[in-house]
């Protein structure tokens, strides 16, 4: 029995939480129940991703390969449990459980009664499950059907706010979103076109073999998946559906799509990159010289965008977009430092910035403003949400002993070894663009004077998950240990392809 | 030039989807009715379902069913074929959902021009 589970278990860890998804609306009228069932299914997750994650450290690199239905790969669709895939799935478990703790406190504020919330944990859970599979998918048309749940997902957990700007903002998501997956999709019936394959390890054994033959096709799939992907992860100028849909959404929402979603179909896009495409090729087309250029527009403009707005969440969103820059920027660099230290942040920034939507949407649950100036004294009257809130602050800014800063050095280091002296210059300035913009938050917080309010700390499991969230910031600063092992080895797989 | 018209010519199926894809991909960016973004998506998708199910096809190949009194030599691709009822049924989702925001906007802005939708946005808000 516990053999057949372990075995198993890369399908498992997808298809617990889709499941779990498709009961809960039975159980609308048992709040308790739908929520403990989450609870237990994320813990389970991230127990099942810790395992997973540790036989692939102590493997030394050889992937598990599970075939769906016992069809061999290349006409069966194959999980592929490999260092990147079992650093995402780690990444996804640790993230998403507190936010499921942190919903349970929240919810009935921004989106309201029992059937709403139950409907809002559907939601949830399939989103948790698309991103599962995004991780563990070796399998290109997998990665489309992967995108489609995530992104109906992501857009129904954007509506589950009761307003109409929710409405107007996930109809914007949805058309953009939907744009961006008919061009993934396209790019993949590009590969399929030359290659006759949709398993990745296969399309990139023939790509490398007969680019030659289609290099205009091949330039297209390349040009499709790039725009495709940068749509729905937010990449500078196709960004403009973001900053409403993150704002806007329930925070818990917002914690999971900007921490964890737009990270997916960044995963998905390294994946096709690295895995289908090779670094050779994209040497050949020049993709990574268009990966750096475009990230450092989106650091600085993100950044800077992020510094005109005074609506806190909005603010939020918009360093989203700059810290994607960072990510697209590292997926460029073509060495194992640098992408290393990319899939570092990319988990770093992970945690960090659904701390921050987090505690944000508690401190607007008590004042009921969305402005940063209304905060003021915010910091004496509701100390642990406002210390989460700094350190996960000093986190994206990169201060040393928290774990941006891991991941921003490491992108550095790669930098220097790439000569990429722009590059460098950028991530610094970035830093201190983002500074610009997270410690006037925390001045107004703790040295303006409160106002004679009723302001208290959240209840305990909110409390809980920000102090959770906070704590991973912290330990990953100081001991990355195993989790920058597994990016590290991830990263030499990546580049070692080929 | 001629190669050019010859190549358009044999591959009539995916210039037909590049020419349906840029209708689509126009009206969504161009059109403010809600509804005709929503068929600008379909239309898009609809040439991509095109350009998939062209890629399966072999000129002179029989249907996909292995018949062992009349065995042929060339079948056409049947794979393509079955992606794309995938990805029809995730085009349907995308449509029902966008339908229920549709009417969900309707009922609370009285339009479905996102132009006027975005000029109420104020002061609808909170």
């Amino acid at each position: 029995m516990t053999a057949a589970i372990t075995a198993n278990l890369p399908v498992f860890i997808i298809i617990a939480p889709l499941f779990v998804a498709f009961v809960l609306p039975t159980l609308a009228q048992r709040m308790r129940l739908v929520e403990n069932l989450v609870i237990s299914v994320e813990a389970l997750m991230l127990f099942g991703a810790c395992y997973l994650a540790s036989i692939v450290l102590f493997q030394k690199g050889i992937p598990i390969i599970y075939q769906m239905g016992g069809w061999s790969a290349p006409w069966g669709i194959e999980l592929k449990v490999g260092s990147l895939g079992a650093f995402f799935l780690l990444v996804i478990a640790i993230v998403s459980l507190p936010i499921a703790l942190f919903a349970r406190g929240n919810l009935t504020f921004e989106v309201g009664g029992k059937e709403r919330r139950a409907r809002f944990y559907v939601l949830y859970l399939l989103l948790v499950g698309a991103l599962a599979g995004m991780a563990l998918t070796n399998d290109l048309f997998n990665v489309y059907v992967l995108v489609e749940v995530a992104t109906l997902s992501c857009c129904g957990l954007v509506s589950a706010r009761n307003h109409p700007r929710a409405a107007k903002a996930t109809f914007t998501y949805l058309i953009l979103a939907t744009l961006g997956s008919c061009l993934v999709m396209g790019g993949i019936g590009f590969i399929y076109i030359v290659t006759g394959h949709l398993n990745m390890g296969f399309a990139s054994q023939e790509l490398g073999r007969i680019w030659q033959n289609n290099p205009r096709v091949v330039w297209m799939a390349f040009s499709f998946m790039l725009v495709g992907f940068g749509v729905k992860s937010a990449l500078f100028p196709l960004h403009v559906w973001l900053p409403d849909a993150h704002s806007v959404a329930p925070s818990p929402a917002s914690a999971i799509l900007s921490g964890l979603a737009v990270k997916g179909y960044l995963i998905c896009l390294l994946k096709v990159l690295y895995n289908v495409f090779g670094h050779t090729l994209m040497q050949t087309y020049s993709v990574h010289k268009v990966l750096v250029l475009v990230g450092m527009v989106a650091i600085i403009a993100g950044s800077i965008s992020a510094l005109t707005q005074d609506d806190l969440k909005r603010r939020l969103a918009f360093s989203t977009v700059a810290q994607v820059g960072y990510i697209f920027l590292g997926f460029g660099l073509l060495n194992t430092k640098g992408l290393a230290g990319t899939l570092f942040y990319l988990a770093s920034h992970a945690v960090i910035k659904s701390t921050l939507f987090l505690s944000a949407g508690a401190m607007l649950a008590v004042t009921g403003k969305k402005n940063i100036k209304d905060l003021s004294g915010i910091g004496r009257k509701m100390p642990v949400t406002t210390a989460a809130f700094t350190v996960s602050s000093l986190g994206l800014i990169g201060i040393p002993l928290f774990s941006g800063f891991v991941g921003k050095w490491h992108l550095l280091l790669g930098s220097f070894e790439s000569d990429n002296i722009l590059s460098v210059a950028v991530i610094i300035a970035g830093s201190v663009l983002c500074a610009a913009y997270l410690f006037p938050i925390i001045r107004i917080a703790y040295f303006e004077s409160a106002p004679e309010k009723d302001w208290k700390d959240p209840n305990v499991p909110q409390k809980l998950a920000l102090i959770l969230l906070s704590i991973v910031i912290v330990v990953l600063g100081v001991v990355p240990g195993s989790l920058l092992e597994l990016a590290g080895r991830a990263a030499a797989e990546l580049l070692v392809l080929q | 030039m001629s190669i050019l018209i010859k190549k358009l010519i044999i591959n009539y199926p995916y210039f037909a989807a590049f020419i349906i894809f840029s209708i689509g991909a126009l009206t969504v960016l161009k059109r403010s009715n809600l509804f005709k973004k929503l068929i600008g998506i379909n239309i898009m998708e609809s040439a991509i379902f095109l350009m998939f199910v062209a890629s399966g096809n072999i000129r002179g190949g029989a249907v996909p069913i292995s018949n062992n009194n009349n065995p042929q030599s060339l079948y056409i691709n049947p794979l393509p074929s079955a992606l794309m009822l995938t990805g029809i049924v995730v085009s349907v989702s995308v449509t029902a959902f966008a339908l229920a925001l549709i009417l969900r906007l309707y009922r609370s802005y009285g339009t479905t021009d996102l132009r006027r939708i975005s000029e109420m946005g104020n002061e609808v808000a909170e």
